[in-house]
C-alpha cells in the first residue's frame, strides 16, 4: 500500500498550523524516520495517515484509499491494514497479553482456532510467550511495548506507524524494540515510526523526513538524525 | 456467528464487571414493567366487564301498531352500532309481565285485552352508542316510546374511557422510566470501556461490532426485568383471581391462558425493544463522537 501526501495541510482552531502543504510519497516496504522538535507535526502527520485526524487542505491516498473522503465501513476495513503503536502502548489493562493481541482478530470476525495459532506465532516473534498469561501493569515498559507491537502486526498490517515506540524505554530495551521494527518491516510492512532517538536513526540508517514547523525541511534516503535545537 | 459468540460474551462480561448496577437496572426494569403488565391487565379485565355489562343493555322502542314490523326491524338493524334486533310481541309481551311479577299475574285478567304495545328489543355493540341509537328511534314515525339506560351507559363509556387513559399515561410513564434507566446503565457502561472502544476503532472494528456487546446488555436487562415482572405478575394476578372467584363471585376476570400468555410474551417484546432502543441511543452517539476525526 502506497502513501501519498499532496499538499496536505493540518489546521486546529483557533489558527494552529500543525501541518503545511507537505508533499509526501512512502512506497510500499519503506522504513520511514520521521524526525522533528516537539511539536513539529510528527505525531499530526501519522494521525492523518490512520484517519484519527482529518486534513484541512490536499489529500492523501493511502493505497486506492482517499482518506479525505473514505465512508466509515470502509475506514474500518482500511485501519485492518494498518498497525498503530503508540509511546504510551494504549494495552487494555483488564486483559491479559494473549487477549490483548487476540482482541485484533476478534474484532474482526476471525474464527477462534484460527485466533489463537496467529496469537501464538506473533506472541513467540516479539519474544513474550511465556508471559501470555500476565496483564499489563504486570510488565516493564519494553514488555508492554513488544506487546503493543503484537497487538500492530498481528493482522499483517500493510502499514506499521510507530510514534515515538522507544520513547519510554531505556538504550537497550529501545535497541530490542527496533530490530523487531526491522524484522517486521523486512517482512515487507511499510514502518512509518516517529522518534526522537538520534542514537537509533543514525544506527540503523532508513530514509528520515525531517519536520520543522509542520513542512518537510529534508528527506533523506539512509539519512542521519541532525534535527536542529533538538533536545 | 462468532462476532455474536464474541459479543455475547462480552455483553456479560459487562454485566459482571457493573453488576450492582446490573442488579439495580434488573430491579428497576421488573418493577416498572410490573407497573406495564398490571395496567394492561386492568384493560384486558376492564374492558371485558364492560362488554359484558354492554352485551346486557337493552333500548325498548314501543311501536304505534305491528304494521310493517319486519321492514321496520330491518331498517332499525341497519343503525350504525346496533348488534341485534328482536320483535317482541304484545303476547310475549304480556307472558314476560306475568313471569315477573309471578303470584300477582291474575290481577292482569281484570285487564280483559292484552293493553301492551308491540316493540323493539335492540342491543349495540357499546354503551356509548346507546344515546344516539335511542336518538335515531324518536325519530321514526311508527315508534311511540323509546326506554333506554342512559346513565348506566353513559357511566360505562366513561368508566371504559378512563381506565384506558390512566393505562395509557402508566404505560407511557413506565415504558420511559424503563428507557432512561437502561440508557444511562449502558452510557455508564460504554463510558467505562472508551478505551477500549477507541482501541477497537483503530484496530477495524466496524461501529456495529463495537455496538453490539452494549445492545446485546440493553436488551438482555429488558428481556430479564420483563420476565421477573412476568413471574411476579403471575403469581400476584393468580391470588387476585382466587381471592375475586371466593368473596365477589359475579365478578367473572380473565383467565383465558392463550390471551395472558399473548400479553406475556406482548411484555417480553416490549422489554426487549425498550432495551434494544435506549442502549443502541447510548452507544451510537458514543462512537460516532469517537470515529468524528479531530
Amino acid at each position: 500500500m502506497d502513501i501519498r501526501l499532496q499538499g496536505v495541510s493540518k489546521i486546529f482552531p483557533p489558527d494552529i498550523r500543525a501541518l503545511e502543504d507537505v508533499y509526501l510519497s512512502i512506497p510500499q516496504g519503506e522504513f520511514v524516520y520521521l524526525v522533528g522538535t516537539t511539536g513539529s507535526g510528527k505525531t499530526t502527520l501519522l494521525r492523518l495517515i490512520s484517519r484519527e485526524a482529518q486534513i484541512t487542505r490536499g489529500q492523501i491516498y493511502a493505497g486506492s484509499y482517499n482518506l479525505k473522503k473514505i465512508p466509515t465501513l470502509s475506514l474500518a476495513i482500511y485501519r485492518r491494514d494498518i498497525g498503530v503503536v503508540f509511546q504510551d502502548f494504549k494495552l487494555l489493562p483488564d486483559l491479559t497479553v494473549m487477549e490483548n493481541v487476540a482482541f485484533v482478530l476478534e474484532v474482526i470476525g476471525v474464527p477462534p482456532r484460527e485466533i489463537s495459532e496467529r496469537v501464538g506465532e506473533v506472541l513467540e516473534r516479539v519474544g513474550m510467550w511465556r508471559r501470555r498469561f500476565l496483564r499489563p501493569p504486570q510488565l516493564s515498559g519494553g514488555e508492554q511495548q513488544r506487546v503493543a507491537i503484537a497487538r500492530a502486526v498481528i493482522n499483517s498490517p500493510a502499514v506499521l506507524l510507530a510514534d515515538e515506540p522507544t520513547g519510554n524505554l531505556d538504550t537497550r530495551t529501545a535497541e530490542d524494540i527496533m530490530q523487531l521494527l526491522l524484522s517486521i518491516n523486512a517482512s515487507g510492512s511499510t514502518v512509518i515510526m516517529a522518534t526522537h532517538n538520534k542514537y537509533l536513526v543514525d544506527a540503523y540508517r532508513q530514509r528520515v523526513v525531517e519536520l520543522r514547523a509542520g513542512r518537510i525541511v529534508r528527506d533523506e534516503k539512509r539519512g542521519r538524525y541532525d534535527v536542529d535545537g533538538d533536545f | 456467528m462468532g462476532t455474536f459468540r464474541y459479543a455475547l460474551r462480552d455483553a456479560f462480561r459487562l454485566l459482571g464487571r457493573h453488576w450492582g448496577l446490573a442488579l439495580l437496572t434488573l430491579v428497576t426494569a421488573t418493577a416498572v414493567f410490573f407497573l406495564v403488565g398490571g395496567s394492561a391487565l386492568l384493560v384486558v379485565n376492564t374492558s371485558r366487564l364492560v362488554a359484558r355489562v354492554e352485551g346486557e343493555l337493552v333500548i325498548h322502542a314501543f311501536l304505534k301498531s305491528d304494521k310493517n314490523m319486519e321492514a321496520l326491524r330491518e331498517k332499525v338493524r341497519q343503525y350504525p352500532g346496533v348488534a341485534e334486533v328482536r320483535e317482541v310481541t304484545p303476547a310475549e309481551a304480556m307472558d314476560r309481565l306475568k313471569k315477573s311479577i309471578q303470584n300477582q299475574a291474575q290481577a292482569l285478567e281484570i285487564l280483559g285485552e292484552n293493553p301492551l304495545p308491540p316493540s323493539l328489543e335492540i342491543r349495540v355493540e357499546r354503551a356509548q352508542d346507546v344515546p344516539g341509537v335511542a336518538r335515531d328511534l324518536l325519530t321514526l314515525s311508527s315508534v311511540d316510546d323509546v326506554v333506554y339506560p342512559g346513565a348506566l351507559a353513559s357511566r360505562l363509556a366513561r368508566v371504559s374511557r378512563v381506565v384506558v387513559e390512566f393505562s395509557l399515561v402508566i404505560l407511557i410513564i413506565a415504558v420511559t422510566a424503563s428507557a432512561l434507566v437502561l440508557f444511562n446503565t449502558i452510557r455508564i457502561a460504554v463510558y467505562s470501556k472508551k478505551e477500549e472502544i477507541s482501541v477497537m476503532l483503530l484496530v477495524g472494528a466496524t461501529p456495529s461490532f463495537v455496538a453490539m456487546p452494549f445492545v446485546l446488555q440493553g436488551m438482555i436487562l429488558g428481556v430479564a426485568g420483563a420476565a421477573g415482572a412476568l413471574g411476579l405478575l403471575g403469581g400476584a394476578y393468580r391470588a387476585l383471581v382466587g381471592g375475586v372467584e371466593t368473596s365477589v363471585p359475579f365478578l367473572e376476570m380473565v383467565k383465558d391462558p392463550d390471551l395472558l400468555a399473548r400479553l406475556g410474551l406482548i411484555l417480553v417484546g416490549v422489554g426487549m425493544t425498550v432495551g434494544w432502543v435506549s442502549s443502541w441511543l447510548a452507544v451510537d452517539r458514543f462512537i460516532r463522537r469517537a470515529l468524528r476525526p479531530i
